[in-house]
């Protein structure tokens, strides 16, 4: 017991001094968690919550052009500029302000939309009640939008689809309005015929009246479902959950480090002369990095639940259940080691391993949802992200965090981190055994 | 018989030649024998086996009766290794270097403080016993290197040139430290390259070429052995020839 707390006493020693090393497994991911969790709370902000500026355009002047930007002023989710430092903008204008990025959405409304959109309506009903006339319609007006070309897929397509729908009310109103204009005169029109004399006296109102209001009234809606969870997940908490992942296993950067330098300095030759199995040492260093991945959780969970909140993000939950947080850190940190360990055996030179090492962990990253949710990844990077460790522990901690997992909701994740921890150990050991069988040619 | 090691020969993988064959050496205690030998003569591997690094193809080794290969927790006890390398952490200080090997052996508390700062007042390194390795001169390093091996109070001390690249001043005082231990009763295998250092602390020496130990006995025996060699130098140039190794 003695030898096994003076290994991790002393590695814990090592890394403390260890200044850079700290940098890396403390403050990088603490870095990390604030920038992404409020650059993600920022976006969806724009996204969906707050205002984002859009520049607008109007070149009507009339009342369709003042409908809209009141309509999208009303929605909440933009604010219109109709000037930009203190001067009225052109399109031409907004349009390169847009491509520069320094605006990403520019609205244009044409001069003319709405007589254009009023005659189309007119003519439509017209059509519609006495049949095609032959006449050439008026062409089809069209609401401009520009985008910033870094804008693309779903973004670009939901503010497009945003303001067809809000056309497409516009344009049911105002058929709606024509038509409650139109069909009373056109019904009188048709009586007067049928009874060969006038129903009413001219000037006053027609007998039959029609609401425009109906128009304007839904038949049918969407509504989002109400979860059956009691928090609703947050970007704290995914990112919480992510960036500790991903510090974790950055662990391999110093493990792996300490092992070589050792293998390098030759105080691996006085450690196998000990009367103490270097299995003892291993568990001791083991021992050491796992506590060091603990105390890696422990701050970046308090720099989400009393950091983040002053800067205006949402306080990190940690779900309801900890003894399954608990076992699942661990298991993510016993497979952190275990990969450092590897590495650190495998590895030829300190400069391999710092190469080789924080690599490997970013690919594993990215592969496992740490910087891109899996959802949004191509089917076959979605397929190879059930291979990565780190999205093994992210998995794990979000079905705790956010969807109130349990221990047995996890079994799955643990079960597979245990088997990545076996078998990263199996290939040290394999490792140090062939190295072993080699050293005495070139040292002890 | 502190050190029985009979029969050692060891092959590595891919090898042709042994690299060590049929090496036998005994130490009583408290006798310091010199193993000489050019680059590659088998010097490093002949340690490697009698301190538990390597397993020997055949042969055995008894530390203090206790068979090493058998028993080998229970031999390393009385084992202390001075590497040719500095085997200590650079970022931790010395006295903390001590303290960890220390408790290996299983030593603690008073017992522990108490030999670590003899052996740091032996080594000359008590003032600077609170300063990083790191921090240390070339030989500094090699006196912590020496107090390292000697902190568990080995009957065994294995050492492989343990005086290179240090100045006059710390070699002699590694040498002096060496006798004084000798006297104490421990005994010590010495493997250098410096022939005086050998002439001066050795009671015995064995001269090793091609993995077979070729001659061996007191410094005086081998240079009145051999016509024409004043000094132990020329005794191993005249065993072992001028060619150079690689």
């Amino acid at each position: 017991m003695i030898p096994l707390l003076a290994t991790m006493f002393k590695e814990l020693l090592l890394l403390v001094r260890d200044r850079s090393g700290l940098l890396v497994l403390f403050v990088m991911p603490a870095v990390l968690v604030v920038v992404v969790s409020l650059v993600q709370e920022n976006v969806l902000k724009a996204t969906g919550e707050t205002t984002m500026d859009i520049l607008f355009v109007d070149q009507d002047h009339q009342n369709f052009g003042k409908r809209i930007q009141k309509e999208l002023e009303e929605s909440g989710a933009v604010k219109l500029l109709t000037t930009v430092d203190g001067q009225a903008i052109d399109a031409e204008q907004a349009q390169a302000l847009v491509e520069k990025g320094r605006y990403q959405i520019c609205i244009v409304i044409p001069s003319g939309t709405t007589e254009a959109v009023h005659q189309r309506a007119m003519d439509q009903i017209s059509d519609a009640i006495s049949g095609p006339s032959g006449v050439e319609k008026a062409a089809l007006p069209h609401l401009v939008v520009y985008f910033d070309p870094l804008i693309q897929g779903a973004f670009r397509s939901s503010v497009l689809n945003a303001l067809r729908q809000m056309l497409l009310v516009m344009e049911l109103e105002m058929k709606a309005r024509i038509l409650a204009e139109t069909l009373p005169v056109q019904f009188n029109l048709l009586l007067e015929a049928l009874t060969g004399r006038p129903l009413t006296n001219p000037g006053s109102a027609p007998l039959f009246q029609m609401d425009a209001g109906w128009g304007t009234r839904r038949l049918m809606d969407v509504v989002a479902g109400q979860s059956r969870l009691k928090k609703l997940p947050t970007s704290v908490q995914h990112n919480v959950s992510a960036w500790a992942v991903f510090g974790m296993f950055f662990i391999v950067l110093p493990l792996g480090g300490v092992i070589i330098r050792e293998r390098q300095d030759g105080t691996f030759v006085r450690l196998r002369t000990l009367p103490v199995p270097y299995l003892t040492i291993l568990l001791g260093k083991l021992m050491a990095y796992v506590a060091v991945c603990w105390g890696q959780f422990l701050f970046i969970v308090l720099v989400g639940k009393l950091g983040l909140p002053l800067l205006g993000a949402p306080v990190l939950t940690l779900g309801s259940d900890p003894v399954a947080l608990i076992v699942v850190v661990t298991f993510i940190a016993l497979a952190a080691c275990g990969y450092g360990i590897m590495l650190g055996t495998l590895a030829r030179t300190f400069e391999q391993a710092s190469m080789f090492g924080p690599v490997s962990v970013v690919c594993a990253a990215a592969l496992g949802g740490i910087m891109v949710p899996v959802y949004v990844m191509p089917h076959l990077m979605q397929k190879i992200s059930l291979f990565s460790p780190l999205a093994w522990g992210l998995n794990a901690l979000v079905e705790i965090f956010v969807r109130e997992g349990t221990l047995r909701s996890v079994l799955p994740e643990l079960g597979y981190l245990t088997a990545f921890f076996a078998v990263t150990l199996i290939i040290a050991w394999a490792a140090f055994r062939r190295r072993d069988y080699q050293m005495g040619a070139t040292a002890y | 018989m502190i050190l029985l090691a009979n029969g050692l020969t060891k092959t590595y993988p891919g090898a042709r030649t042994p690299a060590l064959s049929d090496f036998s050496l005994s130490l009583e205690a408290g006798e310091i024998v010199g193993l000489l030998g050019p680059n590659g003569a088998g010097k490093t591997t002949a340690i490697s086996l009698m301190t538990g690094l390597l397993a020997p193809d055949s042969g055995t080794v008894h530390i203090c009766g206790i068979d090493l290969f058998k028993r080998s927790r229970q031999a390393r006890q009385w084992i202390g290794l001075v590497p040719q390398h500095i085997a200590l952490y650079p970022n931790l200080t010395a006295a903390e270097n001590l303290s960890y090997l220390g408790r290996m052996y299983r030593l603690s508390g008073r017992v522990l403080k108490e030999r670590i700062n003899i052996c740091l007042e032996i080594v000359g390194l008590s003032s600077n016993a609170r300063i990083r390795v790191a921090a240390y001169s070339g030989g500094m390093k090699r006196r912590a290197n020496l107090a390292a091996a000697m902190l568990h109070e080995p009957r065994m001390l294995f050492l492989d040139e343990p005086t290179i690249g240090i100045d006059p001043q710390s070699r002699n005082m590694i040498l002096d430290r060496l006798s004084d231990l000798s006297r104490s009763g421990t005994s010590m295998l010495y493997t250098t390259h410096y022939m005086e250092e050998a002439e001066k602390i050795c009671s015995r020496v064995a001269i090793i070429d091609e993995g077979r130990i070729i001659s061996q006995g007191s410094p005086e025996e081998l240079i009145n052995g051999h016509p024409g060699c004043d000094h132990l130098g020329a005794v191993f140039l005249q065993l072992t020839g001028k060619e150079l190794r690689d």
